[in-house]
This record gives C-alpha cells, sequence and structure tokens, in this order.
C-alpha cells in the first residue's frame, strides 16, 4: 500500500517527471494565457469587468507574466530537459522520483502564485511578485532540478558534451543564483539599488534561464528534426560564451533614463550591443545546418515550430541591443513597443521552441502518435499570425506613443490614438488563446484517446541504449 | 571518467559569473549611495485625510506602477521638475515603472484635488473621457483615501516657480536661445510693437482664437481640442520666449500650426507683442465710477464632457 502510494506520486517509471512537467506546463499556460487575453481585452472595454479585484488589470497583469513565465515556459523547459539531457547523455534520468518531487513542489508554487498574485499579494517587484515563501519552494525546485541534472551528466555514458548540454549546465549553474539575488527577500534595498538589483534580475531571468535553455533546446531540435550534423562545433562554442560574457550585465538598459551611475549604464549598454556576437553566430549556425533541409519545413511541423522560434528569435535580437542604445531608448522607452518586444522573445521565440520540444518530446515519452495532424497546423497558423498581429498592433501602438511623448502631447490625446491597436491586440490574444487550447485538446486526445501504443518499447529502447 | 577537458570549462563559467556579479551587483551598492535629499517625497506630513505610507503599499498592492512611471526625465514636458538620485533613498520597493500607459505621477500630488483623484479611480470614465484606466471601485474607504493621500504627497518636497516654460533652445541658457535673443530689435513691451502685431494676429490667429483672443474664433466650433482662451490668468505667466516658442512650433495634438514655417522671426515677436497686450478677463477699464456696478458679468459657457479644457502646456 505505501510504495503503491509513492509510486503513484511519486513513479520511478522513466519517462514520467518529463511527461508531467510537459502537462503540467500545458495546463498552467492555459489560465496564464487566458488571463492574459482578459487583460488585453480590459484595455478596449476597460468596464468590462467591474468590481472584482481578482479580475483587474494589474492583478491580472501579475499572474500573466508569472504564469507564463514560471508556468508555462519554465515547466516545458525543465520537461524538455528531463528527456533531452538523459538522450544525449544516452542514460536514464539520475532520479525520477526526484523529478516527480520536483514536478509536485512546482505545481505547488503555481497554485500559490495563482492564489496570491490574482489577490494582489504582491512583493511588488516586477517580474518577482511572488511572496516569499513561494521563492523559497522555486529556490528547493531549482536546486532539486540542478543536482537531477548535474546527476545525469556525471553518470553519462558518452565522453564528450554536446553544445546543448554546455546551456543547459550552464543555466542550471547560474539562474538559481541569479533567482536568489533578484528576489531581494531579505533585504530592504534604497529605491535606485533595488532598481539595478531588479532590473539585473528581470533581465537575467531571460538571459540566463529563458535564452540559454531555449537556444540549447534548438541546439537539441535542429539537427535531430533535419538530421544534418551541427554546421559548426566552433561557432557554438563561440556562441555560449559570448553569451555568457555578455547577457549578464544588460539589465541597467531598463531604467537608462533614471538616475543611476553612468558607469553602469555605460556597461550595460555596451554588453548588450555586443550580445549580436552571440547572437549572430548562433543563427548563422542555426540557419547553416538548416542549408538544404528548408524544404521540410513545409511537412514537418515541429521543425516549422522551431525554424519560426529561430526566426523569431533573430527579429528580437536585431531589435534588443538597438534600443537599448541611447539614443533609442531616449524616443522608444516607456511605450508598448517595449510590450511588443517582451512578446517577440517570450511568446515569438521561446514559447515557440517550447511548443516545437513538446511536439518532439511527447510521443517519444508515450509511444503514442499526435491525435490529429490538422490540429497542430491550425495551432501553428492560429499562434503564428496571432502572435504576428499582436507584434505590429503593439509595434504600432508604441510609436504612436513614443511620438506623443517626444512632442510633449498630453496622455489623453495620444490614448485616444491607441484604441484600434489596444482592439487588434486583442483580437489577437483570441487566435493565440484558442490555438492553445487546440493544442490541450490534440494532447489529450492523443494520450487518453483510444489508440494502439506502437512506439512506445522502440522509444524506450532508444532511451536505454 | 576522465573529466578533465571540461575542468577549465567549468572553472571559467564559474569564474565570468562571479565577476559580472561582482560589477553589476555588489559594485553599485557599494560605490553609489546617494544621499537622501530635500526634494524627495516627504510621507511624514499629518494628514487627518488618511495614511500616506500605507498608501504607498495600496499603490504596489494594485500594481499601478505597471502603467504609471515615477521619474521625470529631461524631454518630459510638462512634468514638473526634474528627480535627483537622492529622492528615492527611501523608496523600497522601487516605483520606478516601466511603461507609461498613463501619465507620470512624479509630481502628481496636488494637480488635482483628492475629491477628483477619489472619482478618477472609482470610475476614471466620467472626469477622463476617453481613458482605459480600470476602476478602483472595489477599494474600501480606507485603502482609497490612504491611496489618495499617497497620491497627494507625490513630488511634495519639490516646489517650481515657473510651471510653463520654453525648451531651453529658446531661453538665454544656450547659445541657440542667445542668438535668437541677440537677433530680436522688436521691444515687445512697446505699444508700437504690440500695435504692428494686432494686423498679423487678424490675418493669421482670429480664425481660430477670436479677434479679442477669447478662444471663440468661428473656426473654434469644428475643433476638437479647443483654442486656447489668451484672457486666462495662466497665460500671464507666459515669458517672451514661451510665447514665441509656441507660435514658432505649434501645439502638438491640435490644429495649431508650426508658424515658424510661415511668419518671419521679427513677425513672431511682434506678435509676442500683441498677445502679452490682451486684457486678463478679470482686468475690465471703466472710464467712470458711474459704470461700476453696471457691468455686466461674463458668462462662461457650461462645459460638457466633449468640450475639453485648452491645452494648458501639458497634462
Amino acid at each position: 500500500m505505501q510504495s503503491s502510494f509513492i509510486d503513484k506520486f511519486l513513479s520511478n517509471e522513466p519517462g514520467s517527471a518529463s511527461r508531467n512537467f510537459l502537462l503540467s506546463a500545458l495546463w498552467w499556460s492555459l489560465w496564464a494565457m487566458g488571463a492574459g487575453l482578459i487583460a488585453g481585452i480590459e484595455f478596449s472595454a476597460p468596464d468590462l469587468i467591474h468590481n472584482i479585484p481578482q479580475l483587474s488589470m494589474p492583478h491580472l497583469r501579475m499572474w500573466h507574466v508569472n504564469g507564463v513565465a514560471i508556468g508555462w515556459l519554465s515547466m516545458a523547459y525543465v520537461g524538455s530537459i528531463y528527456y533531452m539531457v538523459p538522450s544525449l547523455c544516452k542514460n536514464k534520468l539520475w532520479s525520477e522520483r526526484l523529478g516527480n518531487f520536483t514536478m509536485w513542489a512546482w505545481n505547488i508554487v503555481m497554485i500559490g502564485a495563482f492564489a496570491n498574485l490574482l489577490n494582489g499579494n504582491t512583493e511588488g517587484r516586477e517580474y518577482a511578485e511572488l511572496p516569499a515563501l513561494l521563492d523559497y519552494m522555486v529556490v528547493v525546485a531549482l536546486i532539486t532540478i540542478a543536482i537531477n541534472v548535474y546527476g545525469t551528466v556525471a553518470t553519462r555514458n558518452v565522453k564528450k558534451l554536446y553544445v546543448s548540454l554546455w546551456y543547459f549546465l550552464g543555466s542550471m549553474f547560474w539562474f538559481p543564483l541569479v533567482y536568489i539575488i533578484g528576489q531581494r527577500t531579505f533585504v530592504a534595498l534604497p529605491g535606485l539599488n533595488d532598481g539595478i538589483v531588479g532590473w539585473f534580475y528581470g533581465h537575467n531571468i531571460l538571459g540566463m534561464w529563458f535564452t540559454t535553455m531555449g537556444v540549447g533546446m534548438m541546439y537539441y531540435l535542429l539537427p535531430r528534426l533535419t538530421k544534418a550534423p551541427l554546421y559548426s562545433h566552433g561557432l557554438s562554442m563561440l556562441g555560449f560564451w559570448g553569451i555568457a560574457l555578455f547577457y549578464a550585465p544588460t539589465g541597467t538598459h531598463h531604467i537608462t533614463q533614471s538616475p543611476v551611475p553612468e558607469w553602469l549604464k555605460a556597461i550595460a549598454i555596451i554588453s548588450s550591443v555586443f550580445l549580436f556576437v552571440p547572437v549572430i553566430t548562433v543563427l548563422t549556425n542555426f540557419f547553416m545546418t538548416m542549408k538544404g533541409k528548408w524544404g521540410l519545413v513545409a511537412s514537418d511541423m515541429t521543425l516549422r515550430f522551431a525554424i519560426t522560434s529561430a526566426g523569431f528569435y533573430l527579429i528580437t535580437c536585431m531589435q534588443g541591443p538597438f534600443q537599448a542604445t541611447r539614443w533609442v531608448n531616449w524616443y522608444l522607452h516607456f511605450s508598448q513597443w517595449v510590450v511588443g518586444h517582451a512578446h517577440l522573445a517570450l511568446l515569438g521565440t521561446f514559447s515557440f521552441i517550447s511548443t516545437s520540444a513538446f511536439y518532439y518530446v511527447m510521443p517519444r515519452l508515450t509511444g503514442r502518435d499526435w491525435y490529429s495532424m490538422g490540429l497542430i497546423r491550425q495551432h501553428y497558423w492560429l499562434k503564428f499570425l496571432g502572435f504576428l498581429l499582436m507584434m505590429i498592433s503593439l509595434t504600432i501602438a508604441g510609436l504612436i506613443q513614443a511620438a506623443g511623448w517626444a512632442f510633449g502631447m498630453p496622455v489623453d490625446q495620444w490614448s485616444l490614438q491607441i484604441r484600434p491597436y489596444w482592439f487588434l491586440r486583442a483580437i489577437s490574444g483570441v487566435m493565440i488563446v484558442l490555438g492553445q487550447f487546440i493544442f490541450a485538446y490534440n494532447v489529450y486526445k492523443t494520450l487518453y484517446g483510444k489508440q494502439v501504443e506502437t512506439k512506445k518499447s522502440a522509444s524506450m529502447e532508444a532511451i536505454k541504449a | 571518467m576522465n573529466s578533465n577537458p571540461y575542468r577549465i570549462g567549468s572553472f571559467a563559467v564559474f569564474t565570468t559569473f562571479i565577476i559580472i556579479i561582482f560589477s553589476t551587483v555588489l559594485m553599485p551598492m557599494v560605490l553609489f549611495q546617494p544621499k537622501p535629499t530635500d526634494t524627495r517625497n516627504n510621507y511624514n506630513l499629518e494628514s487627518s485625510a488618511g495614511d500616506a505610507l500605507r498608501g504607498r503599499q495600496i499603490y504596489v498592492r494594485e500594481g499601478c506602477f505597471y502603467c504609471h512611471s515615477q521619474f521625470t526625465r529631461l524631454q518630459d514636458r510638462g512634468y514638473g521638475p526634474l528627480v535627483k538620485a537622492g529622492d528615492f533613498v527611501y523608496e523600497a520597493p522601487h516605483v520606478l515603472g516601466t511603461a507609461r500607459t498613463g501619465p507620470d505621477l512624479t509630481n502628481e500630488g496636488g494637480r488635482f484635488p483628492s475629491q477628483w483623484q477619489k472619482a478618477h479611480l472609482i470610475e476614471p470614465r466620467s472626469v477622463k473621457p476617453g481613458s482605459i484606466m480600470p476602476s478602483f471601485s472595489y477599494l474600501n474607504d480606507r485603502d482609497m483615501n490612504d491611496l489618495v493621500c499617497y497620491i497627494q504627497t507625490l513630488g511634495n518636497g519639490r516646489t517650481v516657480s515657473a510651471y510653463v516654460e520654453a525648451p531651453d533652445e529658446y531661453m538665454p541658457v544656450t547659445p541657440s536661445g542667445q542668438a535668437l535673443l541677440a537677433r530680436r530689435h522688436v521691444d515687445t513691451n512697446s505699444d508700437a510693437a504690440s500695435n504692428a502685431g494686432r494686423g498679423i494676429f487678424t490675418q493669421n490667429c482670429a480664425a481660430c482664437h477670436g479677434l479679442e483672443g477669447w478662444g471663440n474664433g468661428p473656426n473654434s466650433i469644428t475643433l476638437e481640442k479647443k483654442p486656447a482662451n489668451f484672457s486666462r490668468p495662466f497665460y500671464k505667466q507666459y515669458s517672451d520666449q514661451m510665447w514665441f516658442y509656441r507660435i514658432s512650433e505649434g501645439v502638438p495634438g491640435t490644429r495649431m500650426p508650426r508658424f515658424g514655417e510661415t511668419l518671419t522671426e521679427e513677425q513672431r515677436w511682434y506678435l509676442v507683442a500683441y498677445l502679452k497686450s490682451l486684457p486678463q478677463d478679470k482686468e475690465v477699464t471703466i472710464n467712470s465710477l458711474a459704470q461700476l456696478n453696471k457691468l455686466t458679468p461674463t458668462k462662461l459657457p457650461v462645459l460638457t464632457k466633449q468640450e475639453w479644457e485648452p491645452h494648458s502646456g501639458g497634462h
């Protein structure tokens, strides 16, 4: 009885931690993206929901940001590396039970985040809103993941570490530290220092977690999906060290125009511009790997998600250094352009690569084929077109806003001019959330619908081999 | 297994990361410790209305800082004096803000009456038509009063002597402003210059601003943003350069054109002289005591939601 209870909740079955993490990620993505959609609609219809504090725009926004960042993207990442790391090391996950324990801890964090943030129980620090108790639990979860990943790599059956593992191992080293520094749980720093540390964290949750993990996943997926060898191992190392060197100090470019020290702004802006180097290196490597294989994008939906992600990564990273420079930041800062840029990175790039990994990993874990290719296509087009619409409308709205600020126009004048773009943004939200629900339906039918299991034994053999 | 090839790599990752943390997190803590300035927000003022510090917590809890920033920049016009590093020493957690979907609130205190702020929080559209701010009607009385008290505290340490001034490139503090003044040969306080400006006003301005500058010219009925009424006391604090700047660059967001494109500098200075001579609405000249009680009071039109206040230099 005791052992069956433990087996049920802390399963030792190979691949179960990865599967559970991916399914949890999908579950939280529905809630978090749904909250983003409602918040987006409230920009067009501010009186739609009245007198319900849990559904007011700022509370929804806190939950949306934390839900997609910590719930959807991070959990999908962890689920993916729990499959990718053992497959690259040609062994099993170090401890499947520990993996499932982390999964439960992380889900409890998400339930806590849902209940706290929607009720406005926040630390008031952007991207670090979670209350102290949940912060500790996230740290515990990150450390258990790190133990699991390092343990798997230490017991590997191959000699050489593939570049993806470099990225995963690096991220698992520095992200727990960044998270602990960024939460500022025990300290009340003076205002501007609080801002400096806050943006160190706020930018490095992207730079030292989403980017490094996401790029590592792209390095894994592209050669596997195209069955082509990676273009250059040397370039991939250059990209890795470039990101490790230049990403971490960039945080202060979020507050370039506030009275923080000039030398710190200079470090941040110079590092931001230097980020061109690793980005171009990484993307050169990706696109050269694709050489001669571009035709596969037409039929292979998983590859299409991955390539779309790489394309959006290119655009994000061309925007980033450009808008971090003083003379562009002077004009564009504070506007919806920045919101568009944030969605380009997190939705366009990293949500697409997580989805690609999900579509790649899930059939190999469960041995079941996707219920419907048509639904995958619908998901792709709704997400792709919905995102383009969101990006374009937010960018135009941002340019109008920026012009308004630059010419000293009162807010109540330009705010009338961007109403159509709020409306388009709400429509784009409907498309993206609908796509995500189609995705969830497809996953449900695949895993729990009637289907003959065909590939499971084969893929399990492949994992063990 | 021999892990030697990766020992250098892992050491390098570790060192790089520690150096970066040291330079961008620890060094600013040690090197950047501004002293508190007198221009910071003063939360210790006695107030029977509410508790400003508790209001700050409400401000954070309700996520106001997602749409409202709290630092003024050099290029912001009409948002009051610039902030200094020392203004933020006691502001934790920081509410600097990251986007401006609404106006900047650095110097918001005192801009509007508390009752207006309260009405605006409960039903924003009733006092600001077209606003997309969410309604915070669910706040209880105590939270609401504290929040309004906090808003009224913002910027109370920063006092200003002149609210509206032309940008620096028009003022004698910059070379271009000095050159502008050096080229000027019109005495803007003289009757002659004022008379010369009257004709320019009639030809270029009267169609919207009216013959007497009351903002009631024939074109004004078609304009959504009403032309300025120069008889308002507000315009008596305009400096010569401010008039000149407005005439030259127009008012963005309204139909007020950039007359710098069509009028010469000399013509614009004549116009300044004329505009300065326009009477204030309360200043009525009478010729004899017998007229004293016979004045008919000025009837101002009732403001509807559509007729907004004329542009008043920002906000």
